[in-house]
């Protein structure tokens, strides 16, 4: 659905450079700290900046070769942009039906209803919560084969973004959909994506499985000399701590039947975006 | 589907999963022919990701538990008794080699743990 091959963009003190494909039928997150490059990708994706150098293509095609239909299976949602908020949320359905042939405005009433988006209600007048649910709506409601949706749960509470995850959740059933998501905390995806990106300062540190992430990565907390005697093969990342180091390994299972002896934890993406980005490599 | 996961269990989730839906296979909860959801359907209901639905029944229908026909869905293949057999031999055998291991990283000779498996055979 979506390949990037090596795009480059240069700014003053930054660049990207990053590689990334989200196959059909999957839930890609792109993680990272703020001001690491997400926003950036998506632009890129979008074709809203040009990248200096690389190969994009979106759904078969390069971005500039895109034809307005083809536009009209995508599905976006960007952190700081919506309708403007003059308008009311009954005022954008028309906009909505001309832009795509395919929207559905009864699922759109009835989501507004579910989510008691009044309709003569002001964009501008919607609490956090409530807008970022709108802009979700609209980006799902023509039926797109591909939603990129840029921090769709930054700033809500617990429920609201169950709420809009749970959307994305019913989006996926039909099949041969796709979604790249992105976020700068990672746990409220890891109960939806089906694999991560960790972006840092414009590049790509690591790509895996959830299910890798999960199951395979893990912290061993280590004392000095057991630091000393550890098989470093499958050690990521480590950090100075009080009692020795924290060590962020691919392979828990390894360290656990070899040296049942070390505390090992489990850990989760939050955990593994830290390690990554403030550890020492090893 | 009734399935419960524990997502602070050091057990993959995948492994949970298809663990769980062959204790109900096996216990005849899920009988020959009911479908199984569809990877997405579970996928939402657990609240993980599809991947690791996916992963649980590919594992599932290598061990001959389910048949996946494409485009249809996943349905329990006809109970093997022989292979629910050698499903619970399995089980026993991981959890004697877990306390074979657990016994030599204590420092348990091969011929002390012998003896205990031997007195402990007689009592039963």
């Amino acid at each position: 659905m979506i390949q990037l091959y090596n795009i480059s963009k240069q700014y003053p003190g930054f660049q990207l450079q990053c590689s990334l494909e989200v196959p059909p039928n999957r839930v890609t997150a792109l993680i990272g700290p703020n001001g690491s490059g997400k926003s950036t990708t998506f632009k890129a994706i979008l074709g809203l900046i040009h990248p200096d150098s690389g190969e994009l293509r979106i759904l078969g095609k390069p971005v500039s070769k895109l034809t307005v239909s083809d536009r009209t299976l995508l599905g976006v949602a960007m952190s700081d942009s919506c309708f403007s908020g003059y308008l009311l949320i009954q005022d954008i359905i028309p906009i909505l039906s001309q832009m795509y042939p395919t929207f559905q405005k009864e699922y759109f009433l009835e989501k507004c209803r579910h989510f008691n988006l009044s309709l003569t209600r002001r964009i501008n007048d919607l609490s956090t919560g409530m807008k970022a649910k709108l802009k979700v709506l609209i980006a799902i409601s023509h039926q797109a084969r591909l939603l990129i949706l840029d921090e769709p749960t930054t700033g809500l509470d617990v429920l609201a973004r169950e709420e809009v995850l749970d959307m994305l959740r019913e989006y996926m059933l039909p099949g041969d959909r796709s979604i790249l998501i992105s976020s700068h905390i990672s746990g409220d995806l890891e109960g939806l994506c089906d694999d991560f990106y960790l972006i840092h300062d414009g590049r790509i540190l690591l790509h895996e499985e959830t299910d890798t992430l999960l199951d395979c990565y893990g912290i061993l907390k280590v004392t000095e000399e057991q630091y000393h005697t550890l098989d470093s093969s499958y050690l990521l990342r480590k950090k100075r701590e009080s009692y020795g180091y924290r060590i962020l390994t691919t392979q828990k299972q390894f360290y656990q039947e070899n040296m049942p002896e070390l505390v090992i934890e489990k850990c989760n993406i939050d955990e593994i975006i830290l390690m990554m980005t403030k550890g020492e490599v090893l | 589907m009734n399935l419960i996961i524990n997502h602070s269990s050091m057990q993959p989730i995948y492994e949970q999963i298809s663990g769980q839906i062959k204790e109900k296979i096996i216990h005849n909860d899920l009988i020959e022919g009911s479908c199984l959801p569809s990877v997405r359907t579970l996928a939402r209901e657990l609240r993980i990701s599809a991947l690791t639905v996916k992963k649980s029944y590919d594992i599932l229908e290598q061990e001959g538990f389910i048949i996946t026909v494409h485009g249809k869905g996943s349905f329990v293949a006809s109970a093997n008794q022989e292979l629910l057999a050698e499903e619970k031999r399995r089980e026993v055998e991981a959890e004697l080699e877990q306390a074979i291991r657990k016994g030599r990283s204590c420092g348990l000779k091969d011929s002390e743990i012998r003896e205990l498996f031997q007195i402990l055979l007689e009592e039963g």
